[in-house]
């Protein structure tokens, strides 16, 4: 069993950095659609190498959650944020604090602080990790960046979700996932906070008839 | 059956509440299910005072005196604010806030609200824990943005994106803990139980337990309001309603902390207690820095009260920090003063805002002329939250402090120093910004008396354990107290 993982990893390898090319393309693309699109289809990589953990390591339970995967994160998820932005008709699409050529350029940087600050706990890892661990954190991290420097709200949620498939990805290839019931539970906890903020996003728009969060300021001291 | 049915109660009364359309009904549903979770947390503390601990449906889930303090917060608070709640929501249906179609939510997701804060206390696992502090966050976004206007959506969003992502922080915590007890519980672990990982936490890869610990406290910290991810409290805790408020600060900061108090006992026991109660220490002492100028120049005083919040889950943090035996002991007993006496600050303020529809503390004038009782409990609330003698909160402070210069470390005395300084500060702005508002001449448009028996009902209930901790800690919660003081210290 074992000797398959580091056989197969190369393949697990490939599979994360094209994970990370979908968050990138998340990053320098302009269009809200395309953002949608890239995280689905990050979703279905991440769908992949979790079925292909799940055969080479024989841990049927991974099998449960990679279905759920499917279904969840690349249906349900990007249908529903289809909807709210058909929905909620957004016009200008997305807007950064940040330049795009500028933005690509931190995300460099944080793929490669990424990779430097995991390098003191990976030297005792196994093999499937060397790579896995670091992207996972980078995609992580890369996802935090998006919610600090978009301005719509409907970005700020899909920086999450990049935050969470980053961390889904890590648990996955350093311990083959959590326990199946957390894992369950973590699945109906996204679901529930995509839906939530989606209301708000709607709800936003209702009311200050934009949902430029740079809106957002009327509570300060 | 002991622990689920204590899950049950909760979730029971929230969805009768859902069902039944007339309002009129399901207010008393609601009070008479928090009436019942109370009288039951009795009876399972007793259990717990008898056996020490509790496991159920093979240790899924684990019930100890932590666990059990935390369990009697949610409850007692969660009476009051249930009783509360319909003094207070009526007053607001009466005056058309909001549609009534919406209140039958309101007392589901308060409901649910109680019922995701017992699921994060009584949870043995790890990772069911986390997934129940999410979901406190979850079921309480619609709260924060019930009345649905501007600066309540603003808040509601802002809520939601803040937590959700520093508890996201804390699952990346949850899974290097994982991570770091696979070469002690094998390679395929399917428990993340607190308890078996506490029995082989020595073994632990301590690299990654201490990247664990800093996500955690990052994570739940965020959660717990300490500073500085506490930009969202503020906003939230003035935005949601007076009774929602109070579960906020009272009950709601105390089990994120509940998760971190868990991680500690782990990341004590794998590297030594000094790393993670450093990291407490330093959390603290800068929640209550920086609440200080907050506190000093508000005008708001339901933004007041929130700030106040920080300052006192920094002290706790501090408290649980500086590690002695009486100093975690002051430190839980701290988290329960301040639980009743911060909930009784907020309906206090609940009272205000129902009276004079403003939260600018210039606007409101004489309050002890126009509405004596709540004017007399406002007093007794803030000589108790600024830890005046002979109030409860006096008396952990006291304690926790007491310890601390006792324990003879340079470091911990500068902490200290520096703390009661701070103290003195807070209580000073407290008193100069409250006491204009009690004590003025009331405006001649304003009507006299109180608004509802119902919320002097719930203010008069924590009352009574404002009162009966200042002047005498009963011997039941002296021993759970104790029993805590050893869970932490691994002892």
């Amino acid at each position: 069993m074992k000797q398959h993982i580091i056989v197969n990893s190369q393949t697990i390898d490939v599979l994360a950095v094209m994970m990370l090319i979908a968050t990138i393309l998340h990053i320098s693309t302009g269009r809200l659609t395309t953002c949608v699109w890239a995280y689905a289809i990050r979703s279905f990589i991440l769908a992949c190498a979790s079925g292909i953990i799940a055969y080479l390591s024989g841990i049927y339970h991974i099998f449960i959650t990679t279905g759920i995967t499917l279904v969840i994160k690349v249906v349900i998820i990007p249908w529903f944020l289809f909807y709210i932005i058909k929905k909620v008709g957004i016009k200008k699409e997305v807007e950064s604090f940040l330049s795009f050529t500028l933005s690509l350029l931190c995300s460099c940087g944080v793929i490669l602080v990424a990779y430097y600050a995991t390098e003191p706990i990976i030297q005792f890892e196994s093999t499937l990790m060397k790579h896995c661990l670091p992207i996972s954190i980078a995609i992580t991290l890369v996802g935090f960046f998006t919610m600090i420097t978009r301005k719509k709200a409907i970005t700020q949620i899909l920086g999450l979700l990049a935050m969470e498939d980053g961390l889904f990805f890590a648990a996955l290839s350093t311990s083959y996932g959590m326990p199946l019931i957390v894992e369950l539970g973590v699945f109906f906890d996204i679901l529930v906070s995509v839906i939530i903020m989606g209301i708000y996003v709607y709800r936003i728009k209702e009311t200050f008839e934009s949902i430029d969060i740079g809106f957002l300021k009327e509570l300060r001291e | 059956m002991l622990i689920s049915i204590f899950l049950f109660i909760p979730l029971i009364t929230a969805v009768a509440c859902v069902l039944i359309k007339k309002h009129n009904v399901s207010k008393y549903i609601s009070v008479a299910g928090s009436f019942a979770l109370l009288l039951y947390n009795i009876y399972l503390g007793y259990t717990i005072y008898l056996n020490r601990s509790l496991t159920e449906l093979n240790g899924f889930f684990y019930v100890d005196a932590l666990s059990l303090l935390t369990a009697q917060i949610v409850s007692v608070v969660g009476f009051a604010a249930a009783l509360y709640s319909i003094g207070y929501m009526d007053a607001e249906l009466h005056a058309a806030e909001f549609p009534e179609k919406r209140l039958r939510w309101y007392y589901f997701l308060f409901h649910m609200f109680i019922f995701t804060m017992l699921a994060v206390c009584v949870a043995n696992n790890l990772g069911i824990m986390w997934v129940a502090i999410e979901a406190t966050t979850l079921s309480t976004t619609f709260l924060v943005g019930f009345y649905n206007k501007k600066p309540h959506q603003e808040a509601a969003w802002k809520y939601i994106i803040i937590c959700t992502v520093g508890i996201t922080l804390a699952l990346f915590g949850v899974i290097l803990t994982y991570h770091s007890s696979k070469n002690v519980v094998g390679e395929i672990g399917y428990a993340l139980n607190w308890t078996d990982l506490l029995a082989v936490a020595d073994r632990f890869e301590p690299h990654l337990m201490k990247l664990a610990f800093l996500f955690i406290i990052i994570g739940y910290g965020t959660k717990a309001g300490l500073a500085p991810m506490h930009t969202w409290l503020p906003d939230a805790h003035s935005q949601a309603p007076s009774p929602i408020s109070a579960l906020f600060s009272g009950v709601l900061l105390n089990c994120s902390l509940y998760g971190i108090i868990r991680f500690h006992v782990i990341s004590s026991k794998c590297l030594g207690p000094n790393y993670s109660c450093t990291l407490l220490m330093a959390f603290g002492l800068t929640s209550v820095i920086v609440s200080i100028p907050f506190i000093l120049v508000q005008r708001d005083y339901k933004r007041l009260f929130a700030f106040s919040s920080i300052e006192h889950i920094g002290f706790i943090a501090l408290g649980l920090g500086f590690g002695g035996m009486y100093s975690i002991y002051g430190a839980e007993l701290h988290t329960f003063n301040h639980a009743v006496a911060k909930s009784l600050l907020f309906f206090c303020g609940g009272n205000l805002f129902l009276k004079y529809k403003t939260r600018e503390m210039e606007s409101i004038k004489g309050i002890i002329r126009t509405m004596p009782v709540t004017g007399v409990i406002l007093i007794i609330a803030v000589f108790a939250i600024t830890g005046i003698p002979p109030f409860n909160i006096f008396v952990s402070e006291f304690i926790v402090l007491a310890d601390a210069f006792s324990s003879g470390s340079a470091f911990v005395l500068i902490f200290t120093s520096l703390l009661i300084v701070f103290l003195v500060l807070i209580f000073v702005g407290y008193i100069n910004n409250i006491f204009k508002m009690i004590f003025s001449e009331p405006a001649e448009t304003v009507v006299q008396g109180e608004v509802s028996k119902f919320t002097i009902a719930a203010m008069c209930f924590l009352l009574i354990f404002v009162l009966i901790i200042s002047f005498y800690v009963p011997p039941i919660m002296r021993v759970i107290l104790s029993q805590i003081s050893d869970i932490i210290r691994n002892a």
